[in-house]
């Protein structure tokens, strides 16, 4: 089985040990992985501000460059949120019927991690070893955008040693939004503490979700207030083994 | 407007014309702050959400009726012309007048008209944020005509010099307390307690005496129907039927969105109507009527139907799905943002998402352009409303909208935020421009970085992210540099 | 002459829906149309949902249906009643004073303690009283002034779902009131309060005239 790793901007820069992590348990599972670097962004950021035309250059990019992939795997459920609710739109609107007759045909190898695991690859099991305390943040694109459903549920239930205590309120947005966490900063640091407050509440060791964008948010107060609860990408704790446990040096 | 001095709000009064209001999240400071009013909202949105949802797990087909509701919606605005040509066909033929406003204004001067023409001096209310939408209540006072709002949180808004935070219950951000000393105060009352069973009767008792001598009556609509010509109006207080049936002469306003094919038609838009507002199987009274009826009820019967910014709104393959709305306030019970700040943040009688969509267009996009970005684009609202209007789309593609206006802009160039976008694209262009990108950010921002690896101030509008967030300082070693560095293989190119 | 308001909007509107072509006989409708229950169990669920927002339901037989009436408004503990104009005349409880509504003025229904009508029909998924104001069920004021309403509502009227009654209306009605709850409002501190405006007693008397 082979994939290709689109690893998103923000993951790239800021958190790359997403990215390994998604490699070793991959590579682990079996999957011959590679990585185009020609790879930048999906376009996401630009769309969902309103600066669709440089969002139009970003997605033709991305169409392009995966056209040959088998899968394309991507440990970020609002870029393939993005990919799948506005590429289509994007492409019809800018009047480009081979783009989007392209991309079409691409779609359907499109993933987000927990998708690809459950669906592509079948399993729940991956042999991951995280002995902690973990409580779950339904990220929305991957809730409402992707409908994962119970994928991260069925994962997470497999992990050795994982002790996974529910969230209250777990399908309320976290206040990240993207450009929303800047340009509605009050409010959404509203948001970002009724989100705490239920986190806190589990006495979780780890908060874990779909994506680091919700995680980077919620990681930033977390860590303004002091508190000890960590966030960890769901790739981090399904990529820990017990010969390799997250948070060791890769 | 002056800021009067009264016992509701402990901030100036809040502005709802779209023209006059400060941007959402200048708006939103004071409430953030108000913590009775948060919580209130918060309970408020709770105790409607979870009865919504017992409703709607209860209902094995929510699923179809929603369809069903969405299609008619949709297949009216098609053909919304002929639609509105048999209502007013059908009204007038019952014995009532059909008048058409292209805007507010033109509204006002028609409903003056008519109660100039009924020697009014004052006219009761049934709920309508179309009203509010018209600035109806301001030129009826210019004109010495007294609007007595007559829903129990209109009232309470009215007499307290106030206005509403949420759709379906307005006067959500008052508690008993600032109930009880309004109504002592402005019905003379001053023994009255602060039990809510005392207040609604005091009201229910103020109000009677209005109904029964009140000849003219102004209501907004939930429905028009083409088939009959006949008006619905769905309640929970009995003040709509009041309104509806003792006066001599009935105005009603509506927008020209609000009509629906068939009477049939209401089996599937109450079932949906009622749960999705207030949690409910059915509201307590729901009204029909037709015209006049010789013997029961006014003998003389007004429709405004009113345009304002709809039937352009209607022209916008993305943005028409707006006018579906059946405003019952589901979407701003789900909506987190909402939840923090209720309605007055909005600037408009429309809040939460319907009002992030509907306020601006029927500005024409030239006011509220910061209501588009009032999200943070969860689509909860979606998931709820009763008609599928994907508002996360419609809010996204406003915000393309508000931005090709900014492009035009010369004050574009100090938006921080307009040149960080520009720069981004120019990065995200090409792998070479993008890893330069990432090693001057990991080397500007270690200005910033604390030693303990973290990032606590930052400039400008990194400002907004730190006021609450601290920022893990970027990695020396991106993903991208890792790979290539373990996967160093020959024949492998980067653009 | 100057183009009317009404003919400019139909024009705008006509502009920004030209080219669309929807269906109304192509609308999806596969949500529930007939109900499953049974006669029993309908009048059953008509019965629990009016008790649940707090209206009082006797059940009568169609021969002892006067005296039920009699007894039910003597429990009410009222004495003053408004009629519509062709309520039946058996209808008229002895002992207590009726004014039948020919013209009445609304001052004259304020003096009457309670009305009683019959209905069109009972909607038992939500408990809802179906007025269409006929001669036996009264004007509107008449159920809406008076602050006690006992309404008679024969089994055979009940239906469980909406689209049910609106495939039972010969034709949609001018005039129609749907109860579905007294009077009531949430507008202070969410505290559902019972009773703003309109009758605040509801009693039902069904009438089983299907068995």
């Amino acid at each position: 089985m082979r994939a290709s790793l689109f690893i998103t901007c923000y993951n790239d820069t800021l958190f790359p040990e997403t990215g390994q992590a998604v490699v070793r348990l991959l590579e682990r599972l079996g999957v011959e992985l590679d990585f185009l670097p020609a790879q930048t962004c999906c376009g996401q950021m630009h769309a969902n501000t309103g600066f669709r035309a440089e969002a139009f250059s970003q997605a033709k990019r991305f169409v392009q460059l995966y056209r040959d992939a088998e899968s394309v795997v991507i440990p970020s459920s609002s870029c393939v949120a993005m990919i799948r609710d506005q590429y289509s739109g994007l492409f019809e609107e800018l009047g480009n019927e081979d783009l989007r007759k392209q991309f079409a045909a691409l779609l359907p190898r499109v993933f987000e991690l927990s998708e690809f695991l459950t669906d592509k690859l079948g399993v729940e099991d991956v042999g991951a070893y995280f002995p902690h305390r973990v409580t779950y943040h339904a990220s929305c694109h991957g809730l409402r955008g992707l409908q994962v459903g119970d994928r991260p549920f069925r994962l997470l239930n497999k992990v050795r040693g994982l002790q996974l205590v529910p969230l209250a309120n777990l399908d309320r947005c976290c206040g990240f939004g993207g450009t929303f966490s800047v340009k509605n900063a009050e409010v959404s640091t509203a948001m970002l503490d009724a989100k705490l407050t239920d986190v806190l509440a589990t006495n979780a060791e780890y908060c874990t979700a779909l994506d680091n964008s919700c995680l980077m948010h919620l990681g930033g107060g977390l860590h303004r207030q002091k508190k000890s609860l960590q966030t960890v990408h769901i790739a981090g704790i399904l990529a820990s083994t017990a010969e390799h446990p997250h948070g060791a040096a890769v | 407007m002056s800021a009067p001095v009264h016992p509701t709000a402990t901030v100036p009064s809040p502005v709802m014309d779209p023209r006059l209001a400060p941007p959402f999240p200048t708006a939103a400071l004071p409430i953030l702050q108000n913590t009775q009013l948060r919580k209130n909202v918060a309970h408020a949105t709770d105790v409607i959400q979870a009865k919504r949802n017992n409703l709607v797990a209860e209902k094995k087909d929510w699923r179809e009726l929603r369809n069903s509701a969405a299609a008619i919606r949709a297949h009216v605005l098609a053909n919304l012309g002929s639609y509105l040509e048999e209502f007013e066909t059908n009204c007038t033929a019952a014995g009532g007048t059909v008048h058409w406003a292209r805007d507010a204004e033109e509204a006002r001067a028609i409903i003056l008209r008519i109660l100039r023409e009924e020697n009014a001096t004052e006219v009761i209310k049934i709920k309508t944020m179309t009203s509010a939408e018209i600035q109806l209540n301001p030129a009826l006072e210019a004109a010495g005509i007294k609007a007595i709002e007559t829903d129990l949180a209109e009232l309470i808004l009215q007499l307290g010099d106030d206005e509403p935070s949420h759709i379906v219950v307005p006067a959500l951000h008052v508690n008993r307390r600032q109930v009880r000393e309004i109504f002592a105060q402005k019905m003379g009352l001053p023994e009255l307690s602060d039990d809510p069973e005392a207040l609604t009767a005091a009201a229910r008792t103020y109000l009677r005496k209005k109904f029964l001598s009140v000849p003219t009556a102004i209501s907004g609509a939930n429905f028009l129907i083409a088939e009959t010509g006949s008006v619905v109006i769905v309640e929970s207080e009995g003040n709509g039927r009041m309104c509806l049936t003792l006066p001599r002469a009935l105005i009603t306003l509506a927008g020209i969105e609000k009509v629906l094919p068939r009477f049939a038609d209401l089996e599937v838009l109450l079932q949906v109507l009622a749960r999705s507002a207030t949690g409910e199987r059915m509201n307590p009274y729901t009204s029909l009527w037709s015209g006049v009826t010789a013997g029961d009820g006014p003998e003389r019967f007004h429709v405004v139907l009113l345009d304002n910014g709809r039937s352009e709104i209607l022209r916008r393959k993305v943005e028409r799905q707006t006018l579906q709305c059946i405003r019952c306030g589901a979407c701003m019970n789900t909506c987190p943002v909402y939840r923090q700040t209720g309605g007055h943040a909005y600037g408009s009688p429309y809040a939460g998402p319907i009002g992030a969509i509907l306020t601006p267009q029927l500005e024409h996009m030239q006011h509220a352009q910061s209501l588009p970005y009032a999200s943070s684009l969860c689509a909860a609202c979606y998931e709820v409303c009763p008609v599928k209007i994907n508002i996360p789309e419609v809010l996204i593609e406003l915000r393309a909208q508000v931005v090709n206006q900014e492009r035009s802009q010369p004050a574009r160039w100090f938006d921080p935020m307009y040149l960080g976008m520009k720069a981004a694209n120019f990065a995200f262009a090409s792998a070479t421009r993008f890893r330069l990108a990432q090693r001057l950010g990991r080397v500007g921002l270690r200005l910033f970085t604390g030693k303990n690896g973290w990032i606590r101030r930052l400039p400008s509008l990194g400002a907004r992210w730190t006021m609450s967030r601290d920022l893990r300082a970027l990695p020396e070693e991106t993903f991208r540099d890792w790979w290539a560095t373990r996967d160093a293989k020959p024949g492998k190119e980067s653009r | 002459m100057a183009t009317s308001s009404r003919q400019l909007i139909l024009d705008s509107i006509r502009a920004a829906t030209h080219n669309d072509s929807s269906i109304y006989a192509d609308l999806p409708r596969n949500y529930i149309h007939r109900g499953a229950l049974d006669k029993a169990s309908r009048l059953q669920l008509m019965t629990e949902r009016l008790r649940e927002y707090g209206a009082e339901v006797a059940e009568s037989s169609l021969a002892d249906l006067a005296t039920t009436i009699a007894r039910q408004l003597q429990s009410s503990g009222r004495h003053i009643f408004v009629a519509p104009p062709s309520l039946p005349a058996e209808w008229l409880a002895s002992n207590f004073v009726w004014k039948v509504d020919h013209a009445l003025s609304h001052d004259e229904i304020e003096q009457c303690d309670g009305v009683v009508t019959a209905a069109f029909a009972g909607i038992a998924d939500s408990g809802t009283i179906v007025l269409h104001h006929s001669p036996t069920e009264g004007r509107r004021v008449l159920t809406l002034l008076p602050d006690f309403h006992l309404c008679i509502l024969r089994a055979s009227q009940i239906v469980e779902t909406l689209p049910e009654y609106f495939d039972r209306c010969p034709q949609p009605p001018r005039l129609a009131t749907y109860i579905s709850g007294p009077s009531a409002t949430a507008d202070i501190e969410m505290t559902r309060i019972k009773g703003v405006h309109g009758p605040r007693f509801l009693s039902l008397i069904l009438v089983r005239d299907d068995i």
